[in-house]
């Protein structure tokens, strides 16, 4: 009989840590919120970044303008969302023979979820897709079109609203952009502001 | 006083004929400068080659059959290409003539093919090497182009993006030994054994096993007007080589079917070209623009 009672109490204990264990879990995952309250239905964010560069050893792509459009909504008490809109201009290498004669996002909309690594939040892009064509028949890329494919992470600070992107956020979310198969790497802050229903609302992601 | 101007105007001649050649040679040699060196023969002022490749195969193993020839001497591949259609460019010769270095690899085991086991004493190894590796009894394979270098096609986007056929090469093997005299090939001209080389993944038929190649790292020279690749994997197991001919001069008819039998079944899929190489690839017109800025 005490057995028996023992084996049931154990069972009901092992249930209780794992039950403890999935809230830990759930409450893990970030989510979008403004004021301090959980995002219901849709928002739009949008913005500038104010600086943003890719590079492929020995060439670094920069871009002036280097606007953003995403779809955010909260699922099952995860952020999550879409890249819409990218677009790129006044885009310069830092090489005296290379020039960007076009660049644009493609196959877009591109899928994003909010996650956690190390005890910080990160929004992970995942389908990244830009196609870069130089020109300058001195370019060794001239007329090659260099596709820039991956997922990327970056970490989101809430006092400042900037998501920002480099070396040591894609390989702490365990993402990695690649160009001509070589590993590239990308530099951008973006900072983040709703369009929609939550104008001038403080956003963050906890 | 008429021989003395006779022996002026022929001084006045060999001096003007001199200072032309020596012109001429000024002029004709590349002084090109960093990254571009590699470059000194490539027809980069022909404008239909639109790119410069200087290719070096450091090491990698050819499997003909039942020989396995790991590659131990550099192997260079040298030229240019033109604009691509439809995926592949078609190829510039280099300009002095070597396209394809020439190589001679050793074949472990030498004619009789006898190859140690790996877990074999030393002094074994050193004893099977020592008789049947000198250079009597030693085996070399040289690869050599089988066709016209315009006969090789590059495919830029492939080697980049790892995927369908990187480079093709028309290729033969020169098998040298004394006994096998100066003509023992396998894959001649009418013939050739045809390299379709990866970065990506191969196709082969059974027994072989599909196998991996890579495209390498990637890193940008000279202002953006070069590329090096390192650690670029080429990988081709589907190829199929014809039977040794030439071997053994006037026995060839005693010596070929040996040779063939050394070299076992060497079909499509029985066959391995696995190059580790330095691609390194500039504009061709930066490194015409880089030789005229440095006369």
């Amino acid at each position: 009989m005490r057995t028996k009672q023992t084996a049931i109490g154990a069972a009901l204990a092992a249930l209780a840590l794992l039950c403890a264990l999935f809230a830990t879990t759930a409450s893990a995952a970030p989510a979008w919120k403004f004021e301090g309250k959980s995002l219901e239905g849709t928002e739009t964010i949008l913005g500038a970044a104010t600086e943003s560069s890719m590079t492929i050893p020995g060439l670094t792509t920069k871009c002036e303008n280097f606007l953003y459009k995403i779809k955010i909504k909260n699922e099952g008490g995860t952020g999550k969302g879409e890249v819409t809109e990218l677009p790129l201009y006044n885009c310069t290498t830092n090489t005296k023979n290379c020039v960007v004669t076009a660049i644009a996002a493609q196959k877009l909309p591109w899928a994003a979820h909010l996650a956690t690594f190390s005890s910080s939040n990160y929004v992970v892009i995942e389908g990244v897709n830009v196609s870069i064509e130089y020109g300058n028949e001195a370019c060794v890329f001239y007329e090659t079109i260099v596709n820039v494919t991956g997922s990327a992470g970056g970490i989101v600070n809430n006092e400042t609203e900037t998501a920002t992107f480099n070396a040591t956020t894609l390989s702490a979310s365990k993402t990695e952009l690649k160009a001509l198969s070589s590993k590239i790497e990308w530099n951008g802050v973006f900072p983040t502001e709703a369009f929609e229903w939550h104008r001038e609302q403080a956003i963050s992601v906890s | 006083m008429q021989a003395k101007r006779a022996r002026i105007a022929c001084v006045a001649l060999a001096a003007l004929a001199l200072a032309s050649l020596f012109g001429l040679a000024t002029g004709a040699q590349a002084k090109l400068t960093g990254e571009f060196t590699k470059f000194a023969n490539c027809e980069y002022k022909n404008t239909e080659v639109k790119k410069c490749i200087y290719s070096v195969t450091e090491s990698g193993e050819v499997v003909l059959g039942k020989k396995k020839v790991p590659i131990e001497k550099q192997v260079i591949l040298q030229g240019g290409y033109g604009k691509a259609v439809e995926g592949f460019s078609k190829f510039y010769g280099a300009t002095n003539g070597v396209t394809l270095s020439k190589a001679p690899q050793n074949v472990p085991g030498g004619l009789l093919g006898i190859v140690p086991e790996a877990e074999s004493p030393a002094l074994v190894k050193a004893l099977i090497k020592f008789f049947l590796e000198n250079k009597l009894t030693g085996l070399n394979s040289t690869l050599e182009l089988a066709k016209p270098a315009s006969e090789i096609r590059v495919g830029e986007n492939h080697l980049a993006g790892e995927f369908d056929t990187a480079l093709e090469m028309p290729v033969k093997v020169h098998l040298e030994n004394p006994f096998l005299g100066k003509n023992c090939y396998v894959g001649s001209s009418t013939s050739p054994i045809v390299w379709k080389l990866t970065t990506g993944t191969t196709a082969p038929p059974a027994p072989n096993k599909a196998i991996s190649g890579s495209a390498g790292s990637l890193e940008v020279l000279e202002e953006g007007a070069v590329a090096r690749l390192t650690g670029t994997k080429l990988v081709d197991n589907a190829w199929s080589a014809p039977k040794a001919t030439g071997c053994g001069g006037i026995l060839a008819f005693l010596v070929n079917p040996i040779v063939n039998t050394q070299l076992g079944t060497i079909t499509a899929g029985n066959n391995t070209a696995i190059l580790n190489n330095t691609i390194t690839i500039g504009s061709a017109f930066a490194t015409k623009e880089n030789d005229e800025t440095h006369p």
